[in-house]
């Protein structure tokens, strides 16, 4: 039988958060940072699934599967980006497309 | 209903603000020591070991605030899927390389798999290794192979590039990144304790009887979801025309490599196979043999 508080649950998604976000900040690799923010998104869906669980209703579930619809897109896209900026510059640093800052 | 009153107080003294931000504190430094940069390698040790350490402190901690919840035993599996989790992401941060932390997402995507079985959501379980480990990571890996260039030099790690090797900022991003972290958890531990589990889940029927949450939620959502599933399709859709477009590589004919029909070339009509400028009526048509034909009629 399960014993655990909401609070278990929030304390993994919530750091499972913190890491992405320190990785995307840190990285350099346009891949990687792409990577944490899926590291980003599962904090999230953990902690929506861990709200629906302890409320009791499906929309922690519905939620996360929105969620992995939008990361689904969003992988799709930025990856593609990430190809085009390769052919660009040959690099995959971010750092290379500092003229990009207004 | 004092006794209660009394044991959350004690969880809370447990778990103060004070110790959860000089944690954050310190598991920040062993990050720090832990990202890819220009020292001894010795260091990234020392750093992992802090930060292990750290978290086993956490954990210790954890578990002391389990027990003071009084609600029976420990659940095993939970520690164990919540440790590969948080060890595996900090990986996925902290290694050099792209492909293993790549890897070490898949190892965090099953690990959160397993805290969602724990939850009762079977379906979400399986959708996210189907949909994560499956079909979104290997998207990235193909991408990594793609466009991976490998440099050799006088490195820590030989046939790294350069923005590999070296963080941006680290010790910044590691301040804001567990300062924000301490803050959740403490709001977490001083505010969630007034959600509580409901006395029958949401799938067990009240003959306690199991019924399967993969058919309720999708009672749920092809009931009351309805129109933001069909959006979320549209989305998808969308996405997958958006990155077509996007990424569609203008130089459509290698010379006599796509082409088996035998027809005879014409004449004077020779000429670069690459688009001549960035005039999109100047790209090739794929299919004929004619690099100067127009995709688009000139107006």
């Amino acid at each position: 039988m399960e014993t655990l508080a909401l609070q278990h649950y929030l304390t993994v998604g919530a750091i499972l958060f913190g890491i992405g976000l320190i990785g995307f900040m840190t990285r350099r690799n346009l891949i990687v940072m792409f990577l944490c923010t899926e590291l980003m998104f599962q904090g999230v869906a953990i902690n929506l699934i861990a709200f629906g669980h302890f409320w009791g209703n499906f929309s922690g579930q519905a939620f996360t599967i929105f969620v992995l619809v939008i990361a689904a897109a969003e992988a799709s896209l930025a990856l593609g980006l990430v190809v085009l900026l390769f052919r660009q510059k040959n690099t995959l640093d971010a750092d290379a497309w500092r003229e990009l800052k207004g | 209903m004092l006794t209660m009153h009394f044991i959350t107080a004690a969880a809370t003294a447990i778990l103060n603000p004070v110790v959860i931000l000089a944690l954050c504190a310190l598991a920040g430094l062993g990050t720090v020591l832990m990202l890819p940069g220009r020292k001894e390698t010795s260091w990234a040790k020392v750093g992992g070991v802090l930060a292990l350490a750290v978290g086993l402190i956490f954990g210790a901690l954890l578990v002391r605030y389990t027990a003071s919840l009084n609600q029976g035993g420990m659940n095993f599996y939970f520690w164990v899927f919540a440790a590969i989790a948080v060890m595996s992401a900090v990986r996925v941060v902290t290694h050099p390389r792209p492909v293993y932390s790549a890897m070490y997402f898949v190892l965090t995507v099953l690990a959160s798999a397993g805290l969602f079985i724990l939850l009762w959501a079977e379906f979400m379980a399986a959708a996210l290794v189907i949909i994560y480990a499956g079909a979104i990571l290997v998207t990235y890996v193909f991408v990594i192979m793609l466009a991976q260039q490998s440099t050799t030099g006088a490195k820590p790690i030989a046939g790294l590039a350069d923005y590999d090797d070296v963080s941006r900022k680290p010790v910044v991003a590691a301040a804001i990144g567990f300062v924000l972290m301490g803050v959740i958890l403490f709001v977490i531990f001083d505010k969630a304790d007034g959600i509580q589990r409901p006395v029958h889940p949401v799938n067990i029927k009240v003959d306690g009887v199991y019924d399967g949450s993969t058919q309720q939620l999708g009672e749920y959502l092809f009931n009351d979801q309805l129109v933001n599933l069909e959006l979320a399709g549209l989305i998808l859709t969308i996405s997958m025309v958006g990155a077509i477009v996007i990424t569609r590589r203008r130089i459509v004919s290698i010379d006599g490599r796509d082409d088996v029909v035998e027809t005879p070339e014409p004449e004077t009509l020779h000429g670069p196979a690459t688009p001549v400028n960035d005039n999109p009526h100047s790209i090739p048509v794929y299919g004929t043999k004619n690099p100067r034909a127009k995709a688009y009629p000139e107006t």
